[in-house]
């Protein structure tokens, strides 16, 4: 079984070799993507806007499903692709709510190559179908961001600029109010496990509250304004709010603006996703900052495929690839801000961030290699 | 009758006194509101631990649920979800909750739901814990304000019900009751009551009709056998009233009623009623000779004559003592009428044995006949007793029929009876007198004293009518006294005249001689008057001393030591007993005027006279000669020897004032007036 493995990969290698060193593309790719989010919901559309921008770069024809939030219209797309005459050569999921197993099942059997995309097996799925090309042989692995870090990382500089600012309350602690998106996708448990994790190494922190609000911004809005009210009877001053997206750090900051509070002044306000109102936010130096980068996945997810088709499989170093997180604050917001607001993928040149030849399987897909991955004229002019 | 009075007199004393209360509305009374109360009180004490068990239930509900919602609220409570918790909270605002609220870790509300204001309100709060894996906290509290309200209502509605309930219930067991103490307790008691008063009614014994088999049927049946000895009582009482116990016959109230019936029913106006009144001639003596048990028998064997003697039709009964009474309801005339009397009477007077000895039954008939639908059938026993007293004063042993001349004579003996009083206080009564003469000198020598009594209406009448009546009206001592009084004071007359020799002779009835106070009485009387006792004579029967004859020879052994003479009147037509004679103390016997009526013409009377006067010779009594009114008997006297002589040949009966003058005419003869005294002085020095 090893030697077959490094055969394999020894095979893989060479192709990749080769593939890199022609510089052209072998073939044209048939890829799907069964985008489990809604319609004009801003991460999922900016992912299949990634994927599409790379796939167009990358010599793929991406096909966008839109199961609009209903996991069994998701099940149908996909089994619906699987049991096409012709087809794709490979079907990107996303497994939230566990949603994309049968899929991949399905696909497993069909001879369909699948990659999962942001949310990957868990629990009893992870355990029982081991990892990937094991028991699912078409299922090639996954691409995921790091959020657990994004988590503490955004903590973190909550906690520095409220211990830089001195807002401990009258017991001498900081307190922070963590607003999480909900209590059961693995992207929310990671982030809030993030927060846990940095309070936890901060002795004068206290989360009075870890609040859900659903990821949506009035919810965060409702749960704020009450979760100050609630601090102002107990005579405890605010800090900092930690929210676990940006349509959340923005209900916080209108429920804090709204109690007479003045975001970034006398209260820091965090939040993940570049979104952007929140890089908006960012520049009026309400909001602190904005972690994410993460919907890039789409794009990284074509140059994984891309190099995979080419022969340069990714599992190489692990069929698991963990994308870190970048934060977007008023110092480096210049260079990344109009990418966002535009939505101008296609300036992105996803050529670049292939794996090299003999290192397949490693990738640079930090901030700073997409910041100079961009052409600069632009970005000198933002 | 008197009996029943006996019993309807206390009812009529106790009936205004108690009200009649029924036995089955007292015991309604008694238990319906027992039992109503009990109902109520059960029903509501049931009602009122429902109504607890029910408020605590709902307090422990209410705890339940505010349990269960702090369970439900702590997370969006903790999570800050107010509007969650709004939601939830809006959920238990169910009937009772009128409000809830939650509040947070800070005591502020959070969230507050009110449905209504209300005035009973009860409040309970609870604790809101929060935990997940790491961390356990209080997130607050709920409070719940809930009314009891509802539970109040339906206790209240619920209690309405039991009320209506439990009165309908009560009425059904009214009624029930009602009906079944009427028809096991009210109806047997209605049927006792009323045979009670029907038997009080009419005096007979009536069964109250009951059937049934409980305690009320065992009363009634032990009441029917009480009523049934009783009727048997009764029975026997009313036999007993109405029957005489010796002979069996009906007795004189049955004669009442049967008259009653008679006359109530009338029959065919042409029948005749006879109507017989029986009287044993000397009943009296029998009882005397042969003992009152052979008399008792005497009257038994009568009674069976009498019923064997009759028909069937005729009805026969004993009134008491010696009378019966034979009633023929049906005879054709008034002869048949007597001839059946007859028959009867013959019947009757076949001799009996008693003792071995044949007695000769006698009795007297009074006979009345009186048309059927005469309205005075009633009075038949007093017309038949008024022929009675004439046959057996007239003719004893015979049967008298009831004429005009009986009742007029029936008609005066009443008015003379009832006239006796006034007689004594206006007067009427006058004593006249009539001499005895000496038969040879023809000189005065005594006077009877005889009396009359001057009727307003009817004139004089003689003594031989009116002193059976006086008798009979037990004023015989009156009358004695009343004659004693005149006497006495006619001797004063005749000694004032110049004649004190002649005597006055006075009649004794019986009676008088019973009568102890009798001589005490002339004593005083002489003396009172003045007058010597031996001026006076007392004229006796034989058959007053017959009757008590220890007593009246007593009484005449008195007056004759106060010097009065003692004549036996009438002697010859009694029982001319020798013996008497001999036994009392006489001193002169009065030859009675049926012996002198037929001298001298019958050899027989002169005859009798003769040994009469020989026996007084021997004996030393002094004979008088009654009822001389010729001459020749006068002389035929004197030849037989006998000394005095009284008649209407000397002088009639007169009053004192008559006789007076009378007397005055004739010439006194002092000399043999006295001479004759000595003859009777040495019985006076006795």
């Amino acid at each position: 079984m090893t030697r077959f493995l490094r055969i394999l990969l020894a095979a893989g290698i060479v192709c990749g070799v080769i593939a890199s060193a022609g510089g052209s593309l072998a073939k044209p790719l048939d890829i799907v993507f069964v985008n489990p989010g809604k319609t004009g919901e801003v991460y999922w559309d900016m992912v299949a806007q990634t994927m599409q921008a790379a796939g167009r770069r990358l010599d793929a024809h991406v096909e966008v499903l839109t199961s609009e939030r209903n996991y069994r219209t998701m099940q149908e797309l996909g089994f619906g692709v699987v049991a096409r005459p012709d087809k794709p050569d490979f079907l990107i999921l996303s497994n939230e709510e566990s949603a994309a197993v049968p899929i991949l099942e399905a696909a497993e059997a069909a001879g369909v190559k699948t990659l999962l995309l942001s949310n990957t097996l868990i629990g009893e799925d992870a355990a029982r179908f081991g990892p990937p090309r094991e028991k699912l042989k078409t299922w090639l692995g996954d691409i995921t961001t790091d959020l657990q870090t994004a988590g503490a990382r955004m903590a973190n500089a909550l906690i520095g600029a409220a211990r830089a600012e001195k807002w401990q309350s009258p017991d001498g602690k900081i307190h922070i109010l963590g607003i999480g998106g909900d209590e059961i996708t693995p992207a929310s448990i990671a982030r809030n496990a993030g927060l846990k994790l940095a309070v936890d190494a901060a002795p004068d922190v206290v989360v009075d509250r870890l609040l859900f609000a659903n990821w949506t911004q009035s919810e965060a809005e409702r749960v704020t304004a009450n979760y100050l009210g609630w601090a102002s009877r107990k005579e405890i001053r605010p800090a900092g709010i930690w929210a676990g997206n940006d349509p959340m750090a923005l209900g916080a900051l209108r429920a804090a603006i709204a109690a007479g509070l003045v975001p970034g002044r006398n209260i820091k306000v965090v939040g993940l996703n570049w979104s952007e109102d929140a890089l908006r936010e960012i520049k009026a130096g309400r909001l602190l900052l904005t972690d994410g980068g993460h919907f890039l996945l789409g794009g990284w997810s074509i140059v994984l495929l891309r190099d995979y088709a080419d022969g340069c499989d990714f599992a190489a170093v692990s069929p698991h690839v963990e994308v870190k997180t970048s934060a977007i604050t008023r110092d480096n917001l210049a260079s990344v801000g109009d990418l966002i607001r535009m939505r101008a993928f296609d300036r992105i040149d996803f050529t670049r961030f292939r794996a090299k030849a003999g290192r397949c399987g490693q990738y640079d897909f930090s901030l700073d290699a997409l910041i100079s991955s961009l052409p600069l004229p632009e970005g000198v002019a933002d | 009758m008197r009996k029943d009075e006996a019993m309807t007199d206390p009812d009529r004393d106790q009936q205004p006194a108690p009200r009649l209360r029924s036995v089955v509305h007292a015991m309604i009374w008694a238990t319906v509101p027992v039992l109503l109360l009990v109902q109520l009180l059960a029903s509501a004490g049931v009602e009122a631990s429902s109504f607890w068990s029910r408020v605590r239930q709902l307090d422990a509900r209410m705890v339940r649920v505010a349990e269960s919602r702090a369970e439900l609220i702590a997370e969006p409570l903790w999570k800050m979800r107010y509007d969650q918790v709004t939601g939830v909270l809006n959920e238990i605002m169910h009937d009772e909750t009128i409000a809830a609220a939650v509040y947070d870790d800070t005591g502020a509300a959070i969230a507050r739901v009110v449905a209504r204001p209300d005035d009973q309100v009860v409040e309970i709060s609870r604790p809101i814990r929060y935990s997940n894996g790491n961390m356990a906290v209080q997130a607050g509290r709920i409070a719940i304000a809930y009314s009891r309200a509802t539970l109040y209502a339906d206790a209240g509605s619920r209690l309405v019900l039991l009320l209506v309930v439990g009165l309908l219930a009560t009425v059904a067991t009214l009624i029930a009751m009602r009906i079944s103490a009427n028809v096991f307790i009210g109806r047997p008691l209605a049927a006792m009551m009323s045979a009670i008063q029907r038997s009080k009614q009419d005096g007979r014994a009536y069964p109250a009709d009951v059937t049934s088999s409980n305690e009320f049927g065992q009363l009634a049946r032990a009441f029917n056998a009480m009523q049934h000895t009783t009727s048997g009582a009764l029975d026997r009482l009313g036999h007993m009233a109405t029957h005489d116990p010796l002979t069996g016959l009906p007795n004189r109230r049955s004669l009442t009623e049967r008259l009653a019936v008679a006359s109530r029913d009338g029959g065919s106006p042409d029948t005749l009623v006879a109507f017989c009144f029986i009287d044993l001639d000397d009943f009296k003596g029998i009882n005397d000779t042969f003992g009152h048990e052979a008399g008792d028998k005497f009257l038994v064997q009568i009674s069976e004559r009498l019923r064997g003697a009759v028909e069937v039709e005729d009805w026969v009964a004993r009134l008491g003592g010696d009378e019966f009474v034979v009633i023929r309801p049906e005879v054709s005339h008034e002869q048949a009428a007597h001839a059946f009397a007859q028959q009867v009477l013959d019947a009757i007077s076949e001799p009996i044995r008693l003792h071995d000895k044949q007695v000769v039954p006698r009795a007297s008939i009074g006979l009345a006949v009186r048309r059927a639908d005469d309205p005075e059938l009633s009075h038949l026993p007093t017309l038949a007793d008024i022929a009675l007293y004439h046959a057996k004063s007239k003719a004893p042993g015979t049967v008298a029929v009831l004429d005009e001349a009986l009742q007029r004579d029936y008609r005066r003996r009443r008015d003379l009876e009832l006239a006796i009083p006034t007689g004594f206080a206006e007067g009427q009564f006058e004593v006249w007198y009539q001499s005895q003469v000496d038969l040879e000198t023809h000189e005065v020598v005594s006077l009877e004293a005889l009396i009359r009594w001057r009727h307003p209406e009817h004139g004089v009448i003689g003594p031989g009518e009116f002193l059976p009546l006086i008798e009979r009206s037990g004023n015989n001592a009156r009358l004695t006294r009343y004659v004693l009084t005149d006497a006495c004071r006619a001797l004063q007359r005749l000694a004032a005249a110049g004649r004190p020799q002649i005597r006055i002779a006075i009649n004794l009835p019986p009676s008088e001689l019973a009568d102890h106070s009798l001589a005490a009485e002339l004593r005083a009387t002489c003396a009172r008057f003045d007058v010597a006792a031996s001026s006076l004579e007392l004229e006796i029967t034989e058959g007053s001393l017959i009757n008590n004859i220890a007593s009246a020879s007593e009484t005449l052994h008195r007056l004759r030591r106060l010097g009065a003479t003692i004549a036996l009147d009438d002697f010859g037509t009694g029982y001319s007993s020798l013996a008497h004679l001999r036994r009392f103390p006489l001193d002169k016997v009065k030859i009675d005027k049926a012996f002198i009526r037929e001298i001298p013409e019958s050899a027989e009377d002169k005859a009798i006279v003769g040994v009469i006067a020989s026996l007084a010779g021997t004996l030393g009594l002094t004979l008088v000669a009654e009822g001389i009114e010729r001459a020749e008997q006068a002389e035929a006297m004197r030849d037989m020897g006998v000394r005095f002589g009284q008649g209407f040949l000397y002088q009639r009966p007169q009053p004192l004032e008559a006789l007076l003058q009378w007397l005055r005419r004739q010439p006194a003869v002092p000399g043999r007036g006295i001479s004759e005294s000595p003859s009777i002085a040495p019985e006076f020095a006795a």
